[in-house]
């Protein structure tokens, strides 16, 4: 049993999209949201369409990255990790999205896709609490 | 050790401790339902590796799908709640071992049960050790030719097992199963070995039985306890046999022998079907994964006897198989029958009818047999098998008539004798010599004309006389493993000397 995924479905739209002239587009347009509408699929197009974005991002070099940290970030430090993430992930383009975490103490934490890179103070607690422990 | 002095320590240790950050993979848990988490990301994860819940708790990677994992938690899951960050580490599942295990009763992943404290670093250090690792190749192995002397009669003499064997006990529950593996560990004491047993699923009051009957033979100085208790998560029962053998394969690398007792193999695969259906991994025969016999053969070949160059030392495994109304020909028992060298059969008629150990000899076999006996056993039992044989043969003739002819009544009157001699108490193993001069006396004809009733007695007796007065014989034994015409003349002697004393 190979069920088609959500993931299959958003890169078949991708791909065929990219083809389509300016003035086909929006017919294929109607017609992929016929095609979800006939399989029964509608329910899963906010899925579908968070893939598809991912994909999207993927092939433009486009690179999300979540930001944490107690107080807000200085425009020099987010400039080195917009630099920083770039050369890491050889992205032409770095969408920092920044967001507040008192618990964090100090530092940040960056997370593109599924890595993390943690700097903050409260991980470094925590890997002193465990050093001691096996020490 | 003053405050202040600790306050020193710590700020040593702490001005030396260095973080190095490292970009780690993590991913959310989605789903979390009965000790399984479906949990997104983590790309580019191992199978069976270990990953960590924000908790502390650990948990294992078993289904890699394309855009979700299949995760086992290892422990209590009832903190983790969904949307947490789980984080991979790299690893392996694995365990830490030294040698202060020994003694020592850990849980499925290795943690300390018994209150004594963490584990501690030996001579060697303290090592991890990987629970699931390939089994020793052919080139490595050595054909089996050791003795385990269990100190069971009927298994020493008519089911031998030798070092790096694996022999299945199997039997109806309350048939004496696991009696049989305690006897073995028991009399272990002074034969240069280490045992692991493995409590899978069992009750937590019947293990510390077992713990407090070990410990009061002395035999906690030289065995390791891996238990995963009815009450811990299926996860963990699926595990503690793959840690029990680790733990074995530490000690088996330090050249040493292991004798491992699984108890028991089908708990095991009703644990890895809970997990498996779980994991919505389609069922087959009795609803048990297709990989049910993978779960066990992978697990069993890694008993083994390793040759000197590859460092030596042997693990034997006695995997425990509990059948349901004696049925043998079940999924799981016939699995591990054909995966193993040998079963030892316990049969509730034969407990029922005050046999016991309830050992089926004819169904009972040891492929590598023989060859793993002393010289001296090897003489008593040959003739031992031919006359139980014989008996069972005759056994139901006997029923019809009393006219029968004057061979048959010995055969009969012999085989009668020989069940009686094989019987023995619990917790009461028989050293191998002692074996070897009452199966003597007994093949030979010497018991012949002793009341049935009277048997036990008569062993008692003439274990205890002839240890006195065979001085040459006994020492044959031990050095030699076999005795010569001056050594059976003695103890002809001793034997005959003995009866007239007897009455």
């Amino acid at each position: 049993m190979t069920a088609i995924s959500n993931n299959n479905i958003a890169r078949a739209i991708y791909l065929a999209f990219k083809d389509k002239s300016h003035a086909d587009q929006p017919v294929f347009l109607k017609n992929v949201v016929n095609f979800l509408a006939r399989k029964r699929l509608l329910s899963k197009a906010p899925d579908i369409l968070e893939r598809l974005n991912k994909i999207i991002n993927e092939d433009k070099g486009v690179v999300t990255a979540k930001v944490w940290s107690p107080e807000k970030l200085s425009e020099a430090t987010n400039k080195e990790i917009a630099q920083i993430l770039a050369r890491r992930y050889s992205g032409k383009e770095i969408d920092l999205e920044e967001s507040p975490d008192e618990k964090l103490i100090g530092g940040y934490k960056i997370e593109v896709n599924d890595e993390v890179i943690d700097l903050t103070i409260k991980n470094r607690i925590a890997k002193l609490q465990e050093y001691l422990i096996k020490n | 050790m003053s405050t202040n002095h600790i306050v020193e320590n710590l700020k040593r240790e702490i001005e030396n401790f260095s973080v190095q950050i490292k970009v780690e993979k993590v991913g959310k848990v989605l789903e979390l339902f009965d000790g399984i988490a479906k949990v997104s990301g983590l790309s580019d994860i191992k199978s069976s590796e270990m990953v960590t819940f924000p908790n502390g708790e650990t948990g294992v990677a078993l289904n890699l799908e394309e855009d979700a994992v299949g995760v086992i938690i290892l422990g209590s899951f009832d903190k983790i709640k969904e949307g947490d960050e789980v984080k991979a580490t790299g690893r392996i599942l694995e365990i830490p071992v030294s040698d202060n295990i020994l003694g020592r009763a850990i849980n499925a992943i290795g943690v300390p049960i018994d209150g004594k404290g963490a584990i501690k670093a030996g001579k060697d250090g303290l090592k991890t050790y990987p629970i699931e690792k390939v089994a020793p190749g052919v080139i490595t192995r050595l054909s089996v030719d050791q003795p385990v002397a269990t100190g069971i009669k009927v298994i020493d003499a008519i089911i031998p097992v030798g070092r790096g064997q694996r022999e299945l006990i199997i039997g109806d529950r309350q048939t004496g199963k696991t009696a049989i593996a305690v006897d073995a560990i028991l009399n272990q004491k002074g034969q240069n070995m280490i045992c692991v047993y493995v409590s899978i699923g069992q009750k937590d009051s019947k293990l510390r039985k077992i713990e407090a009957r070990l410990e009061e033979g002395g035999a906690m100085e030289y065995t390791v306890i891996v238990s995963a208790g009815a009450s811990e998560a299926a996860s963990l029962a699926y595990i503690a046999p793959y840690t029990g053998v680790s733990v074995a394969e530490y000690f088996m690398d330090q050249g040493k022998d292991v004798l491992i007792i699984y108890d028991d193999l089908s708990k095991h695969a009703v644990a890895y079907r809970e997990i498996s259906l779980l994991l919505r991994r389609p069922p087959g025969r009795e609803a048990y994964p297709g990989d049910v016999f993978y779960l066990h053969s992978r697990l069993l070949e890694r008993a083994c006897r390793r040759n000197e160059k590859y460092g030596g030392g042997s693990i034997t495994a006695f995997p425990i198989i509990e059948t349901q109304a004696g049925d043998i020909s079940a999924y799981i028992p016939t699995n591990v029958i054909s995966i193993t060298d040998g079963q030892i059969f316990l049969e509730t008629d034969l407990f029922y009818k005050g046999i016991r150990p309830a050992v089926n000899v004819g169904s009972s076999v040891s492929r590598v047999g023989a060859t793993a006996q002393i010289k001296a056993m090897k003489k008593v039992a040959g003739t031992l098998k031919l006359d139980l044989a014989q008996f069972r043969e005759l056994e139901a003739f006997s029923q019809f008539g009393s006219d029968l002819d004057e061979n048959t009544k010995r055969q009969l009157e012999r085989g009668k004798r020989a069940v009686e001699v094989l019987k023995q108490l619990q917790y009461a193993p028989v050293k191998t010599e002692h074996q070897v001069v009452t199966l003597y006396a007994l093949t030979k004809g010497f018991m012949d004309d002793i009341a049935i009733e009277k048997i036990k007695e008569f062993e008692a007796g003439l274990t205890e006389y002839s240890e006195r007065n065979a001085k040459v014989f006994y020492k044959q034994i031990a050095e030699k493993k076999m005795w010569d015409d001056k050594g059976e003349e003695e103890l002809k002697k001793v034997i005959a000397d003995f009866k007239n004393t007897f009455k």
